[in-house]
């Protein structure tokens, strides 16, 4: 007969077609059509198809449920993968291996060139990032007035630090106006005086959060005067938002926490504080104390005149003296040597006087250093037997006369019981 | 040391809970003179109290820059 090929049979010819066709793996865009996802079927069955043509497709439930994209009819998508064919039914249809909501594909490709150039401009170096203030006084908000984050932050910051201001800048955070709402809103936040800013939104599709990759808000995020954190709650994808603050935190309520610090833990701090201090005054009160006990107890102290005792003797026996001396002298001679020495005499008490008033007057000045200030402020001075002063509990005993100095007066007491610090009262 | 400073209600929290700090600080040293302890004392116990009154606070202070806030269930 002739040299023509021998005939193939079906089954040679869908295998021929099988092979050919799986050699190529194709990259679709279309709408989804007559859906059929049963959780018995090991596939999920959908037809793709543009105004002229349609395209029967299959994805396997693993690969489904890994892309992560829901399927419902009308939605466009961008499906990778392979034709085939069935060759029990004749039918061609596409392997589907990746699949993705339309257009975002691109999106993600358009973001991240940004990411690499503002990368490359050093926007996401880390020494770039500043540290958040411990105690906040103003913090700026920048998110939607409507949907769940803007009230998960007003109340984590209202249950942690209420001490401290909140300034909202309501905005529009999805959509064509969104970037420069936002862009506003930072730049309100920090001029109204705020010492960081929560930049939130709540979850949404990869479109959704397209303002937090638009290059002006990174720009006003990296420009941002104060601290920037931001709360976008969509795990697991970064936005450029989230690269370039100075902390990305994974929700808008985890945002929240990282700007105030937990309200109890400042009140156990204010706790500490408010002892020191109180040992701090008594340290004051113990230190004045002791020094006016030290200049007591110089002997100058205990008796003023013991200052001019030496001078006083040495006038006297030098009036004693001169007229014994001066006893052969003329009358005129003796007289004026009489009123010599009543002028020493004048001159000496004078100079007595003098020393004496400086005294009085040291003395009065360590009045003010005296105790009896403490006193008159309620503060007591108790004394042992022996006069001491007694400066610890430790050196007291149950049945020990003490005196105790108070505000204009004493009293003798006995001690009847001795707590010492740390004792349970 | 007492004429220039602010009432402690006028205060930033954080300029307080600061200044409460260093006046501690100062007291421990022991440096001081009685008088000027005292003084710094009662600024002390002024502090705190402002600190400890504005963490009381039940409500926190909300102002709004830009647009308004929607009441929760709003979109829920």
């Amino acid at each position: 007969m002739t040299d023509a090929p021998r005939a193939l049979t079906v089954t040679e010819a869908m295998a021929l077609a099988k092979r050919t066709l799986e050699g190529f793996s194709l990259r679709v865009m279309g709408e989804v059509s007559e859906l059929t996802d049963r959780s018995g079927y090991k596939a999920v069955y959908f037809t793709l198809c543009d105004p002229s043509a349609v395209m029967s497709c299959l994805m396997w439930r693993d690969a489904y449920t890994d892309a992560g994209v829901p399927l419902r009819e009308g939605l466009m998508v961008e499906v990778t993968g392979t034709l085939t064919v069935y060759p029990p039914k004749g039918r061609m249809q596409f392997q589907v291996r990746g699949l993705q909501a339309a257009g975002e594909g691109v999106l993600r490709l358009k973001v991240a060139a940004l990411a690499r150039r503002l990368e490359g401009e050093g926007l996401m170096r880390p020494e770039r990032r500043r540290r958040l203030p411990e105690f906040p006084d103003r913090i700026g908000l920048v998110t939607s007035p409507r949907g769940k984050a803007v009230h998960d932050v007003l109340r984590t910051l209202s249950r942690r630090f209420p001490a401290a201001e909140v300034a909202l800048a309501s905005v529009q955070v999805e959509g064509a106006g969104a970037p420069a709402a936002i862009v506003e809103g930072l730049r309100a936040a920090a001029a109204s005086g705020v010492d960081v800013i929560v930049l939130a939104r709540g979850g949404g599709s990869y479109e959704d959060l397209m303002p937090f990759n638009d290059e002006s808000v990174a720009r006003a995020i990296a420009g941002s005067p104060v601290p920037v954190v931001t709360g976008v709650g969509h795990e697991p994808d970064t936005t450029i938002a989230d690269m370039v603050a100075d902390l990305r935190a994974s929700t808008p309520t985890a945002a929240a926490e990282a700007v105030s610090p937990a309200c109890d833990e400042v009140e156990a701090r204010l706790v500490t504080l408010q002892r020191l201090l109180g040992r701090g005054l008594l340290h004051a009160a113990r230190t004045a104390a002791r020094r006016v006990a030290v200049l007591r107890s110089h002997a100058v102290f205990r008796d003023p005149r013991a200052i001019t005792a030496t001078a006083a003797q040495r006038v006297d026996a030098a009036a004693a003296a001169l007229p014994r001396g001066l006893r052969r002298t003329s009358r005129e001679g003796d007289e004026r040597v009489r009123l010599a020495a009543q002028g020493l005499r004048l001159g000496g008490r004078r100079a007595l006087e003098r020393a004496g008033e400086t005294v009085a007057s040291r003395a009065a000045r360590l009045d003010d250093l005296s105790p009896l200030g403490i006193l008159a402020r309620g503060y007591a001075v108790c004394y042992a037997a022996d006069g001491t002063v007694v400066r610890d509990a430790q050196a007291m005993g149950v049945a020990d006369r003490v005196c105790v100095r108070v505000h204009r007066g004493e009293a003798d007491c006995r001690v009847e019981a001795v707590r010492l610090e740390g004792d349970t009262p | 040391m007492t004429d220039d400073l602010l009432p402690p209600e006028k205060l930033r929290f954080s300029e307080a809970l600061a200044e409460l700090e260093s006046i501690v600080g100062a007291l421990e040293s022991g440096e001081l003179e009685l008088e000027d302890s005292l003084a710094r004392y009662e600024r002390g116990v002024a502090l705190l109290r402002a600190c400890q009154a504005r963490l009381a606070e039940a409500e926190q202070r909300v102002t709004t820059l830009m647009g308004e806030l929607e009441e929760e269930a709003a979109d829920e």
